[in-house]
């Protein structure tokens, strides 16, 4: 029944979008005010979109087995909670997701943009329409979240354990804000570009949605950064794995967008650049759905595998592709040269180094990331990119993107000397020799790491000081590269300072080394619901004379029979202390991995900061309205 | 004689073309250096010479081939047609176990044995990584 | 002119990458499992979990109607999740199911379909796993779509919602 009704609202939301692009043009070149009708039915196909939705989570919690999706998904034994976050758990109802989202923000957008030129409203609705139409042809047609099954299956067939988890449960709806948030922004660009409104009131206004995106983006690239460090086991948070860099990807494009907006509201220059990429960070997103969606990319969690559906996005992607490049061929207008000049000392050529660098680091991504398709295309040689590869060419570029980062702020528009030289001099003196101080008795390349060190340290002093001395001009900013010096450094003495333990123990038996030993206790078993769990009790004791008590667990879900690793994580300021175990098939070692890894909350911390400067600059920007 | 504007674009448009060409280069060169190759048992025993670059070697998981000592874990993979041993020492997957699909990258010692440094699976309910598939279907 | 050469530049761009990502897309259908092998079905003699006799499998795919071979254990986990649609598949008459009992304990296997139900007609017992290789098959659970002697359809991996629609919609 919920089925039922999800359908025919997804249908009847579809007409709307007719409805919406008729009433849009007829009001086009009409009137000088807006439609009331054209609200109304904005706000109609998403109050229809989301019954549809409501509709799937209702199968879903009354485990309507009839319903493919529900059937494919979901369980009776199943959590309540993992019931609902089943619904987006899957490829149909991540699209469903997709559209709310999409219906939603255009809603949004039409209401808080009542300021703003009645024409540039309308475009803007008429291209993120088109958007919605390829989206709700898409879902209808491929991937229909309420396909009927009959005779009706007694059980379903489970959701995937590691999907099972908190974290994954809010990732997508957060990520997904910010890939559409971003389809907001590429809507308004074009929008912007056909009307040659690529303005300063433009910026101002759509600056908002880009900070909007941009921080679900990060917060969402967080939660599956989060998933992946204690959910696969492996101890690490970021594993340039093909799926991990199509989410970078669009957040790269979305920051210098940010700052390219900034100087756009500012001064009126690179209008070119911001259209262009807000043009990308969609494109972006979009390839990224397409690349995790069709199959085509050979990574360690892709989602579903069906070249059908990628062919669709496909060839949706490329029209919207041709359709902006199109655009901005013939409309926009590179105008106003002269006033282009800006002295090479100046705020703008640090923010447009700084883009520079980016751009870079995401090409790097891109290619390392499509390299491989086009490989195996071209030569059928099967080949995989590991992380080395990013390693290389972005760890030493990121020294002077922080030294610009540092410097950048400091200096003011147009033209610029440095005040404080000596100030700024001294800063740099105490975070090298703080930084050679740290890295000299290690075994590791001490120039580079040396360098990239104090380039962190000098940022991270610096925006602390302009906290400490309060004269802050700028307070998201500072708090965003502060939060991002953090973000460097705690990865940075995370990679270095890591140990690792790898060995197989049976029960009784310890591990010796140099600074701790690890017993292996006992193992227990537990019975839940949805799964049998065997934990296994083990004591590390550090030389120090304190001992750690921790219980890494291995599951044994019933639906689907799949067995995870469930690490146990002790977290302190200073370290993450981090234990998983696992049995190999019937025998009586257990492969057991200790981890102890220094500084993992800072690196969740600072990217948190990060997006809280974000936060402040939408607040700030309210009050002064 | 061109005007200071027209020389300014002129040294601004070459140092962008240096830059791109340099990070191009950059970027294939480590392409080169660092992409791991992914070869089935079959194609491993056809290898000329061996070499010590990074591989990946996909197939199944032998039945009963699976020793675990307290330092190593040793298997075998096949591709039902060619086989080749593996030796690792690391954490090994939850999915792994005999009669499934493995991939397992490390350093070939001879053409009969892998030294190991990472073993992946797959994590969803397909019970055979693509690239296995493929290699077992022979493509 | 520079104006008409900088978008020819990057639309044929777009459209060579376009291209490329089109035949990769071609390139992943290798990942769904069908080959179409028109081929015919290998010979065997096995013995059955009812009778001690060992049948020949020329006795049983003689006649005129479509077979599925399954290949199944009791320790294959996927196996579960399909077993589902082998009993929703036994409800139509036109398709029997003939299930080999691949490297299993026959114990475990008894209890696995006294658990789930047994929607096997005939089910062979494949101890050392020499049949299942004749089949040509790659693990457990693989299914052979058969009509007249001929393997016309072939299932990697666990049957899906998709594959028994498709299966009911050959067997029509």
């Amino acid at each position: 029944m919920a089925s039922l009704i999800g359908y025919y609202s997804l249908i009847t939301g579809l007409l709307c979008s007719f409805l919406i692009i008729f009433f849009s043009l007829n009001n086009f070149n009409r009137s000088d005010i807006l439609n009331k009708k054209i609200v109304y039915f904005t706000f109609l196909q998403f109050f229809l979109v989301v019954v549809s939705f409501f509709g799937l989570i209702l199968s879903f919690v009354f485990s309507d087995f009839t319903n493919s999706t529900v059937f494919n998904h979901s369980h009776t034994t199943k959590p309540l909670f993992y019931k609902i976050s089943g619904t987006w758990g899957n490829h149909e109802g991540s699209l469903l997701l997709w559209l709310l989202v999409l219906t939603l923000f255009i809603f949004l957008f039409l209401l808080e943009s009542k300021r703003q030129p009645i024409k540039y409203r309308l475009l803007t609705l008429l291209f993120q329409q088109i958007i919605i139409v390829g989206f709700f042809v898409f879902i209808i047609k491929t991937s229909n979240p309420f396909s009927y099954i009959f005779p009706a299956p007694k059980e379903g067939l489970g959701l995937n354990p590691i999907l099972q988890d908190p974290a994954l449960a809010i990732h997508p709806p957060i990520l997904y804000l910010g890939y559409v948030g971003s389809s907001i922004i590429f809507s308004s660009a074009l929008a912007a570009t056909t009307l040659n409104y690529v303005s300063k009131e433009w910026a101002k206004h759509v600056k908002q949605w880009v900070l909007v995106s941009w921080i679900f983006l990060t917060l969402g690239i967080l939660l599956g950064s989060i998933w992946a460090y204690y959910e696969l086991g492996w101890g690490g948070f970021w594993f340039w794995d093909p799926v991990e860099n199509v989410s970078l990807m669009p957040w790269l494009a979305l920051t210098t967008l940010l700052h390219c907006i900034l100087v756009l509201e500012k001064r009126l220059i690179l209008t070119s650049w911001a259209i262009i990429l807000s043009i990308a960070t969609f494109t972006l997103s979009m390839s990224g759905t397409f690349l995790v969606r069709s199959g085509i990319l050979n990574s360690v969690h892709t989602f579903a595998n069906d070249p059908e559906r990628g062919l669709f996005i496909l060839i949706f992607l490329f029209s919207l592709i041709f359709l902006s490049i199109f655009i901005f061929l013939f409309f926009h207008k590179n105008e106003n040269k002269s006033k282009n000049s800006f002295f090479w000392f100046s705020k703008e050529t640090a923010i447009l180094i700084n883009n520079w660098f980016m751009m870079y680091f995401l090409s790097v991504i891109l290619i390392g990331t499509i390299y491989p398709i086009f490989l195996e295309v071209l030569s059928s040689e099967k080949i995989s990119v590991g992380p080395p590869f990013y390693n290389k060419l972005i760890l030493p570029f990121l020294i002077p993107f922080l030294l610009a980062m540092a410097i950048g702020p400091k200096l003011n528009w147009i033209k610029s000397d440095l005040k404080n030289k000596a100030n700024l001099f001294l800063f740099l003196i105490i975070s090298l020799l703080l930084s050679i101080f740290i890295i000299r008795n290690l075994s590791i390349n001490f120039l580079v790491n040396t360098i990239l060190v104090t380039s962190a340290l000098y940022l991270f002093f610096l925006t602390l000081r302009d906290f400490l001395i309060m004269k802050i001009k700028n307070l998201s900013q500072n708090l965003s590269h502060f939060g991002f010096s953090l973000l460097i450094l705690s990865i940075l003495f995370n990679n270095i300072f890591s140990s690792e333990i790898i060995t197989n123990l049976k029960i009784g038996e310890s591990f010796q080394s140099k600074q701790f030993t690890i017993n292996f206790k006992s193992v227990d078993q537990k019975n839940e619901r949805n799964f049998k769990a065997i934990i296994g009790k083990f004591e590390i004791e550090n030389n120090d004379g304190t001992v750690e008590v921790l219980k890494p667990e291995l599951r044994i879900y019933n639906q689907p029979n799949i067995v995870t690793s469930e690490a146990d994580i002790k977290t302190n300021l200073i370290r993450d202390i981090f234990i998983t175990m696992n049995l190999v098939q019937n025998q009586e070692y257990f492969n057991i991995r200790y981890q102890i890894k220094p500084f993992m909350i800072w690196i969740w911390f600072s990217v948190l900061i990060i997006s809280f400067g974000g936060l402040i600059s939408i607040f700030k920007r309210k009050h002064e309205h | 004689m061109y005007g200071r504007k027209v020389k300014l674009r002129l040294v601004f448009i070459s140092l962008i073309l240096v830059t791109l060409i340099l990070s191009v280069y950059l970027i294939i060169k480590s392409l080169e250096e660092n992409v791991v190759y992914f070869q089935s048992p079959t194609e491993i025993k056809a290898l000329g010479e061996i070499n010590n670059k990074k591989i990946r070697v996909g197939g199944m998981v032998k039945k009963n081939s699976i020793l675990v000592e307290s330092k190593d874990i040793k298997f075998v993979i096949t591709d039902f047609k060619n086989e080749i041993i593996v030796i690792y020492s690391g954490a090994v997957p939850n999915l792994f176990s005999e009669g499934k699909g493995v991939v397992a990258e490390g350093f070939l010692n001879d053409r009969k044995l892998l030294l190991a440094t990472k073993i992946l699976a797959k994590h969803d309910e397909n019970y055979m990584p693509p690239e296995v598939k493929e290699a077992l279907e022979g493509k | 002119m520079n104006i008409k050469i900088l978008p020819t530049i990057l639309i044929l761009f777009f459209c060579l990458i376009f291209l490329i990502f089109y035949k990769g897309l071609k390139n992943s259908n290798i990942y769904t499992p069908q080959s179409y092998l028109e081929i015919d079905v290998p010979v065997f003699v096995l013995k059955s979990f009812k009778k001690e006799d060992e049948i020949n499998s020329k006795d049983i795919f003689k006649h005129d109607q479509f077979y599925l071979l399954n290949i199944w254990a009791s320790w294959c986990v996927p196996c579960r999740a399909e077993h589902e649609f082998l009993m929703m598949l036994n409800n139509n008459k036109k398709i029997k199911i003939i299930g080999l009992n691949y490297k299993d304990k026959f114990d475990n296997a008894k209890n696995f379909i006294e658990e789930m139900g047994n929607p096997y007609f005939i089910n062979l017992i494949d101890k050392n796993g020499t049949a299942a290789i004749d089949w040509g098959a790659y693990g457990v659970p693989e299914s052979f779509l058969i009509y007249q002697n001929k393997v016309i359809k072939k299932y990697l991996g666990p049957l899906n919602d998709k594959s028994y629609f498709e299966i009911e919609e050959i067997i029509k």
